[in-house]
């Protein structure tokens, strides 16, 4: 079976006329890892045995006819959300060993209807970063060039997927990094809107922020994923209640007349004339179906990147205060309380890691609240307010997913600053608290995924998988060598 | 140098939830340990915090009790600093927007009424954990009270002695309980205090550095801390020394304060909105709801005794005074509704016995059924109203019903009416003077024939029942 | 940023450097504090009641207490003693 070609439709099929039981399409997956994982360096746990015993329960649903759409169907978990009696790790040695107890909401629902675990996937440590490369235990690569990075933070799920070793996974977006490694691996990727879908047992890092979603083959794929996966959640008090809807009900709905936004600051100098000519094209096709493209601004795209990291450092220096080594985790030594956490949190954290926490306190600390936090919050006030003003004129808005293709592993991850500003397409869009989805749109000169962004009204999923799915119809995907 | 204390108090008060604040672990005094846990309260990765709505009530009401504004917009934030009692590293409380700001509370001290003001009142989670010192290297921690439901009441520096500390302390105590939202059980830690206190020459402008004494959990703590820290800032003072700022834990065996010597007094908390709770907009309908379903505060309860039901001012302040001591006399009135002989009983005799520690009333063998059993028994004059005492010892002694007291002791009043019209007649006719006294209007000699009567009676006929027969016999 | 700064920030974070470490991390917050300096320049006042995010007092979670986490279940990542965390003295 070529497995590069599945969709999660084309395995229900398989899967319902019994052309393939759930263990033998749980083994493919698992046979493609032996060979490629190590390559790739995807994964974190594979978890086999926890697999075969999901097939066998999916089997069941199956064989009585009862199959819900993600029945036996395998999938990569993103190794910061808690899968109970299964490590989860954050990719970090702080929690190497920290087996949850408990399993997140997503993995409730998912186990409800039965799906399979093939294991979790890595990321950059507790989600902060941009190429999987501060990953404690496996260090992601691309799979369309294994010299480049992979993208971040959930890097891992995305090379999974574009290396064909899941159909689909679980990813967290917190400032791209559902978009990003979507779009450096050629893969679909969506952050739903914030408040879609529970938080509960996704290791936080900005909670204002944060939010779980899929990383498939196409928007189709995604929004099964999603419908799945959403709704309101009495353990988490930010997720929204809103009414039970397919998020894939206005696919194959003509899209003429759409009005499509193109924010001039998105296409400015800071993103690679690669990356604008194959989203501008991209645009240019939209058009060819009906579309209308809008000019317009989003002026305070330029505090974005500033605004974005202030406030999330701010929220991760306080939600990893509570990794000190007692109740879980790696503990330290030392003769006093003070002495020892301190051991635990400097052994257990990277660099990266430490450097936000200590943004994040700076940023919160006395003398330094007001100029910083605070106007970090007025400025996420005013980029609401730039959004909406755009779309009072538009439908959807249409950006790069990232300023440019994946680069080399080395490249620029020693970087801070440069990382830190290599998410400018994407922070606005967390900031909002709104859905958006990546789509493979083009390939560079050597042959490297490049992804586009559309963006789109709070709890407007629907519209977006429409208008992406739209154009994934029509074009030319190329997949992973791998 | 006439050196003059300022004080200002912050009172915990836990509330009387079913849940914790931020989960749904029960909320309940006691349990083994990290029994009363859950993955939220116990700082577990990916968990979540949910506002308890019980919570938001129980100080709403609290608010109201105490005249302060209830705030239509109101949000948690999370105050971080590092200590073994707090598993998330911060805890969750308000800082710029208190569902509660303003008030005042009256109290009164050595006869004198003084309005004490209120700067605000905020929920938060207690942070509290019950370390069981194991060997000495480490501390057992237990999270079962974490998570508590805590409203923080900050008041303005207007007390100046440990006297108005103490009343405003068993003031508050004493209507948070009434209001149904903590139940002041100071050994368990249901309330606690800290207090801040500066001395400065008197009518002087400028304060004094303060202090702060933190965690006090009795009235009897409080005064000596508050004592102590007057005495030992007067003495730094006018030996011209400095006092330092600084948090003080105070001894309760040495009544001495010390120095909290630790870096966890720079604290910079860093509070910043909590991202996880959202913000709460308040109707003016839910509030007046809210407002409404108060219980009765104890100034109502004493109207209703002193309008209702003719007790004295003075009888219904003793039985309002303490609300265990008014439920009890509310209960008894529900089954015999007789108020003012149940609340003198109360007063006179069952205070005693509390006073004397020969009770207590959250361990009594009896009901307050079995006791106005007990006053009704009294009142339709089956038993001696003397007899009472009597009968009342053996109820605290062995939780026996009145009634089976009254058999068991031989006491009830044996209604011998012709016993009764013989010692009438005799005591007539062995006092003919004050006979004839009575009938020529000189009504008071009644109470001196009642007497003799009863001498001899002792106890077979109810007082009623001699009164009436005498009185008609003296008519003629 | 200084040296002094870099100390009262891993004091915060409870983190310990190298002083090597130190240094250059010292480096790397310079330049990011440049780079978070922009929104110094944006002439706008927060607004917390215009966030749009509260909720009514009906939508928050009634009082129901629900059964809690054996104990076991929750320690079960670290070495409890007497089903409690062990925690090192507080100070020598």
């Amino acid at each position: 079976m070529d497995l590069k070609k599945q969709t999660l439709g084309s395995l229900r099929e398989m899967l319902d006329t019994k052309q393939i039981s759930a263990a033998e399409l749980c083994k493919e997956y698992f046979d493609r890892i032996k060979t490629t994982d190590s390559q790739v360096l995807g994964y974190i746990t594979v978890t086999e045995e926890e697999a075969m015993k999901n097939a066998a329960k999916a089997q069941e649903a199956i064989d009585k006819g009862e199959a819900k759409a993600l029945t036996g169907i395998p999938l990569a978990i993103k190794d910061n959300i808690c899968t109970d009696g299964i490590r989860t790790t954050c990719a970090s040695n702080m929690l190497g060993n920290f087996i949850p107890p408990y399993d997140a909401c997503v993995i409730e629902k998912l186990k409800a209807d039965d799906y399979v675990l093939l294991g979790k996937a890595s990321m950059d440590e507790f989600a902060m970063g941009g190429s999987t490369q501060t990953s404690a235990f496996a260090k992601t690569k691309n799979p369309f060039d294994l010299s480049r990075v992979p993208g971040g933070s959930s890097g891992g799920s995305a090379a999974v997927v574009s290396a064909a070793m899941a159909p689909a996974a679980l990813g967290s977006d917190t400032g791209g990094s559902i978009r990003q490694p979507s779009s450096f691996c050629g893969v679909t990727g969506l952050k739903p809107t914030y408040g879609r879908v529970s938080r509960y047992g996704l290791v936080a890092f900005a909670s204002s922020l944060d939010q779980i979603g899929p990383i498939a083959n196409s928007a189709v794929d995604c929004g099964i994923i999603l419908n799945t996966i959403c709704g309101k959640d009495s353990r988490d008090a930010t997720s929204a209640n809103k009414p039970a809807e397919d998020f894939n009900a206005k696919v194959g709905k003509d899209i003429k007349g759409m009005k499509i936004a193109l924010p001039k600051e998105f296409f400015a100098e800071s993103t690679d004339d690669e990356v604008k000519t194959a989203v501008l094209a991209a645009a240019k096709k939209y058009e060819e179906m009906g579309a209308v493209l809008v000019d317009c601004s989003m002026k305070s795209l330029k505090y974005a990147v500033a605004a974005y990291y202030l406030v999330a450092s701010a929220e991760a220096a306080s939600n990893l205060s509570r990794f000190d080594g007692i109740k879980y985790g790696l503990r330290g030594e030392g003769r006093t309380f003070d002495e020892m956490i301190r051991d635990s949190r400097s052994r257990g954290f990277g660099d990266e890691v430490k450097r936000r926490i200590l943004l994040g306190n700076y940023a919160l600390s006395s003398g330094y609240y007001d100029a910083y936090y605070l106007k970090a919050l007025a400025l996420k006030q005013q980029i609401i307010k730039e959004y909406n003003e755009i779309f009072e004129n538009a439908d959807i808005i249409l950006t790069p997913t990232a300023p440019t293709v994946a680069y080399k592993i080395g490249e620029q991850e020693t970087d801070p600053v440069k990382m830190y500003l290599a998410d400018i397409c994407t922070v606005t869009v967390n900031i909002a608290s709104l859905p958006a989805i990546s789509v493979p749109c083009g390939y560079n000169a050597d042959g490297m995924p490049i992804g586009m962004s559309l963006v789109g009204r709070k709890w407007d999923e629907a519209t977006l998988i429409q208008t992406a799915d739209a154009f994934e119809k029509s074009f030319d995907r190329r997949y992973s060598e791998v | 140098m006439k050196l003059y204390p300022t004080i200002g108090l912050e009172i915990h008060a836990e509330l009387l939830t079913n849940s914790k604040v931020f989960c749904t672990c029960s909320a309940e005094f006691g349990g083994e340990p990290n029994s009363r846990c859950c993955p939220v309260c116990s700082g577990l990765p990916g968990t979540l915090p949910v506002l308890n709505a019980k919570a938001v009530e129980y100080i709403i009401k609290a608010g109201y009790i105490m005249n302060c504004e209830i705030s239509r917009f109101t949000k948690w934030d999370r105050k971080n600093y590092f200590y073994p009692d707090l598993p998330k590293a911060y805890q969750i409380s308000q800082m710029p927007r208190p569902v509660c700001l303003g008030g005042h509370v009256d109290v009164t001290v050595d006869g004198e009424q003084k309005t004490m003001r209120i700067n605000r009142i905020h929920l938060e989670e207690d942070a509290r954990k019950l370390v069981h010192d194991d060997i000495e290297r480490v501390s057992l921690a237990d999270y079962n009270r974490c998570g508590i439901p805590l409203i923080e009441i900050v008041t303005e520096p207007d007390f100046h002695s440990a006297a108005e500390v103490v009343a405003f302390f068993e003031k508050i105590r004493m209507m948070l309980q009434y209001a149904g939202v903590c139940d002041g059980k100071l050994e368990q830690g249901s309330m606690r205090c800290d207090v801040n206190i500066s001395l400065a020459e008197k009518g002087s402008d400028k304060l004094g550095t303060r202090t702060e004494v933190k965690n006090l959990n009795s009235t009897k703590a409080i005064q000596r801390a508050i004592e102590y820290e007057i005495y030992r800032q007067t003495e730094l003072i006018e030996n011209g020394e400095r006092v330092v700022q600084e948090t003080l834990h105070f001894n309760d065996a040495t009544g001495e304060t010390s120095s909290l010597r630790s870096k966890e007094d720079a604290h910079d908390y860093r509070y910043f909105p909590d991202p996880d709770i959202p913000p709460i907009i308040f109707t003016e309908e839910e509030l007046a709801a809210i407002k409404a379903d108060i219980p009765e505060m104890p100034e109502q309860r004493v109207a209703r005794y002193t309008g209702e039901y003719g007790i004295s001012a003075a009888d219904a302040k003793v039985l309002t005074d303490s609300k265990s001591i008014s439920d009890f006399f509310e209960e008894a009135i529900k089954v015999y509704d007789n108020p003012k002989p149940i609340a003198t009983f109360i007063v006179v005799e069952l205070m005693r016995r509390i006073n004397l520690g020969e009770l207590d009333l959250d361990d009594m063998k009896f009901t307050a059924e079995d006791f106005a059993k007990l006053i009704e028994l009294g009142e339709s004059g089956k038993i001696s109203k003397d007899n009472r005492k009597i009968i009342l010892r053996e109820m605290i002694e062995s939780g026996k019903k009145p009634a089976d007291i009254a058999e068991e002791q031989q006491l009830w009043i044996k209604e011998d009416n012709e016993l009764l019209e013989k010692t009438i007649n005799d005591i007539m006719a062995a006092n003919p003077k004050a006979v004839e006294q009575y009938r020529s209007g000189e009504t008071k000699v009644f109470g001196f024939l009642m007497g003799q009567c009863n001498k001899i009676l002792r106890g077979a006929a109810s007082p009623a029942s001699v009164k009436a027969m005498l009185e008609e016999k003296l008519k003629g | 940023m200084d040296i002094k700064t870099i100390d009262h920030l891993c004091d915060l974070s409870k983190l310990n450097y190298t002083d090597e470490g130190k240094e250059k991390v010292m480096g790397e917050m310079s330049a990011i504090i440049e780079l978070m300096d922009t929104v110094k320049e944006f002439d706008v006042v927060y607004d917390d009641t215009k966030d749009n995010n509260s909720i009514s007092y009906d939508e928050v979670r009634k009082d129901d207490a629900k059964p809690s986490f054996p104990a076991e279940k929750l320690l079960s990542n670290t070495q409890p003693s007497d089903n409690c965390y062990v925690v090192p003295k507080m100070v020598d």
